[in-house]
């Protein structure tokens, strides 16, 4: 029972970390109105920004940490500016094969500057604590605690600012928003730049919690995918449900079957999902 | 690597490639379907051939099945084993529309890549099946990477010439109807979701042929091989060769192998070198992929010479 309630803690550090992961894609599908298949790649470029800084310039991981978040927040809006916004008009099927050469282009960039093998921060090892029985490290805790401050950060920033007002509207109806006078140009950089930040985020905290490799950022789109189609490609409260029940469940499920099946739980999700609630855990009827 | 040799190399797997192409340029141009598992039907194909020509499992062997018949066999079981699957991922999956159906395409695809490293009995999990049976060439007195370039191409030529009368045949007007207008086309009585899984599955079956190419020329079956990348690289092959046309995604396709191959056979004096030069290739791709579908050079260019 301990054991399970161990896989059970560490699914909601995992569904912790796919949140932050998530919410950035997330909300770029709701306000771009496309599937941004480079989001994962962004994570790579925050993770090896922040390593690049910390253990090559000898940076203290903080301070490195902050400049890959800023570097990353900029890069996305850079390429969303470039990239994206020309090909909006051909539709949100040309914006996602799009995005394919835009994570192309990432990631082979990043293997060109980093190279293979794996890769660690400058940072102190983690410390375990015990709970009755259950163990979690500190940085495991680091996780949980962005991801609670950064989803509560920007559920009142879309709540409570105007330019939240203002990105809420965007997203429900573009045109009728720009008709009212809305800066449709300012809310999208504004987008840009928070959604991808969240990717530096999250890419920071893989950094902290796991072994960085190239290939890192590509197996993350998986379960963004995953998490994402759940929650309906829709509400932030829902991405936080879909983050955590995908977490838990890949977490879990190494308690009966071998641990490399443990992606395909995420899959499994996915697909169950789209055949029997195409709409996800939270959205409306459109398909 | 000699300048022909290259050249062969490219005709190999560029044709082989194309077949992929081809199907896909069938199910999103005229059926309007973004596939993001091509991968998938390639596998199957690729591991039904194998395993229905390998000898039974002996020694350090982990597979469950391995019949020992002879190579068509295993090439029409590659063919029937790729409609198999279109028809289980496509009967429910075809009802939604546009990304959802990428998306549920591609996890088909990673559910397939896990099964096949994970469960050792179908194909020795991540280690594969090496020594692939095939028809030896010499036979008939003729150099092997010849031979398998002439059947590369003729694959490629027959597919092509298959979805070519298939689409000016009175099946392919009624693709064309359910995909301009799918209310008008129901109208008159066409079903749009059967006909959009018709057109799936039908243009899955020369994958799974070509996955049983690629099992012989290579010999080897192996999960590392049918990786969603290879899913990404016939769709920039796609865009590349502008889409709408057979002839354009013949070309895009070849030119990119060509790319490739030409980009691996430069000899680089050290293993950092030769990962930059691959890294390199990957954004050279990526830009041109987004190049293209930004200013869809193809198409003005056609619509100059028709004006």
């Amino acid at each position: 029972m301990t054991l399970f309630l161990q896989f059970f803690l560490t699914g909601i550090v995992t569904g912790s970390f796919l949140i932050l992961a998530t919410i950035g894609f997330s909300f770029t599908r709701r306000v771009e109105g496309f599937l941004n298949i480079a989001h994962a790649e962004l994570l790579g470029v925050s993770a090896f920004t922040t390593w690049g800084l910390n253990v090559l310039l000898g940076w203290h991981v903080v301070a490195a940490a902050i400049a890959g978040i800023v570097f990353t927040a900029f890069l996305g809006l850079a390429i969303g500016r470039i990239v994206y916004d020309p090909i909006r008009r051909l539709g949100p099927s040309v914006l996602l094969i799009t995005s394919v050469g835009v994570a192309y282009a990432i990631g082979g960039t990043v293997d060109a500057l980093v190279g293979t093998g794996i890769r660690t921060l400058d940072i102190p090892l983690a410390t375990s604590y015990r709970f009755a029985g259950l163990r979690i490290t500190d940085y495991q805790m680091i996780v949980v605690a962005f991801a609670v401050i950064a989803t509560g950060a920007l559920a009142l920033f879309l709540n409570k600012t105007s330019m939240g007002l203002a990105i809420r509207a965007i997203s429900a109806n573009p045109e009728l928003a720009a008709s009212r006078g809305i800066d449709v140009k300012s809310t999208s950089r504004i987008t840009w730049l928070i959604s991808s930040g969240l990717a530096g985020l999250a890419g920071v905290m893989l950094a902290v919690v796991a072994t960085l490799s190239t290939d890192i950022a590509f197996h993350q789109i998986l379960q963004i995918l995953a998490v994402a189609i759940l929650a309906g490609l829709g509400s932030l409260y829902a991405v936080i449900a879909a983050g955590l029940i995908v977490g838990v469940a890949m977490d879990v499920s190494v308690f009966w079957i071998p641990a490399g099946y443990r992606p395909l739980i995420a899959f499994a999700v996915v697909i169950l999902v789209l055949l029997f609630r195409p709409e996800g855990l939270a959205g409306r009827k459109s398909r | 690597m000699t300048f022909s040799s290259l050249i062969l190399t490219t005709l190999t797997f560029g044709a082989m490639f194309s077949v992929l192409t081809l199907s896909l340029n069938l199910q999103y141009a005229r059926g309007g379907m973004i596939n993001f598992g091509t991968v998938a039907y390639f596998a199957s194909g690729a591991y039904a051939y194998a395993i229905f020509t390998q000898d039974p499992p002996s020694g350090l062997d982990q597979y469950a099945f391995g019949l020992g018949l002879p190579w068509y066999v295993g090439f029409l079981a590659a063919g029937v084993a790729s409609l198999l699957f279109a028809l289980i991922t496509g009967w429910p999956t075809l009802r939604l529309r546009g990304e959802y159906l990428a998306l549920t395409t591609f996890a088909f695809a990673e559910v397939l890549h896990s099964f096949l490293l994970n469960e050792r009995r179908i194909g020795n999990g991540s280690v594969g099946l090496s020594n692939v049976e095939r028809p030896d060439p010499a036979l008939i007195g003729v150099n092997d990477m010849l031979a398998y370039a002439i059947a590369a191409v003729a694959l490629m030529l027959m597919t092509a010439f298959f979805f070519h009368r298939l689409l000016n045949s009175p099946f392919g007007r009624t693709v064309d109807a359910v995909h301009d207008d799918e209310t008008a086309a129901q109208a008159i009585g066409k079903d749009g979701a059967r006909i959009r899984l018709q057109v799936f599955v039908l243009s899955a079956i020369p994958i799974g042929f070509a996955g049983a190419l690629y099992a012989m020329i290579t010999t080897l079956v192996a999960p590392a091989m049918f990786t969603a990348e290879l899913t990404f690289f016939v769709w920039i092959a796609l865009a590349l060769g502008g889409q709408k046309t057979i002839l354009g995604a013949i070309l895009g396709t070849l030119a990119l192998v060509f790319f490739q191959e030409a980009v691996g056979a430069i000899p680089f004096e050290s293993v950092r070198a030769a990962q930059i030069a691959a890294s390199v290739e990957e954004v050279v791709t990526g830009i041109l992929f987004i190049i293209v579908l930004r200013w869809q050079p193809w198409e003005r260019f056609s619509r100059r010479t028709k004006a």
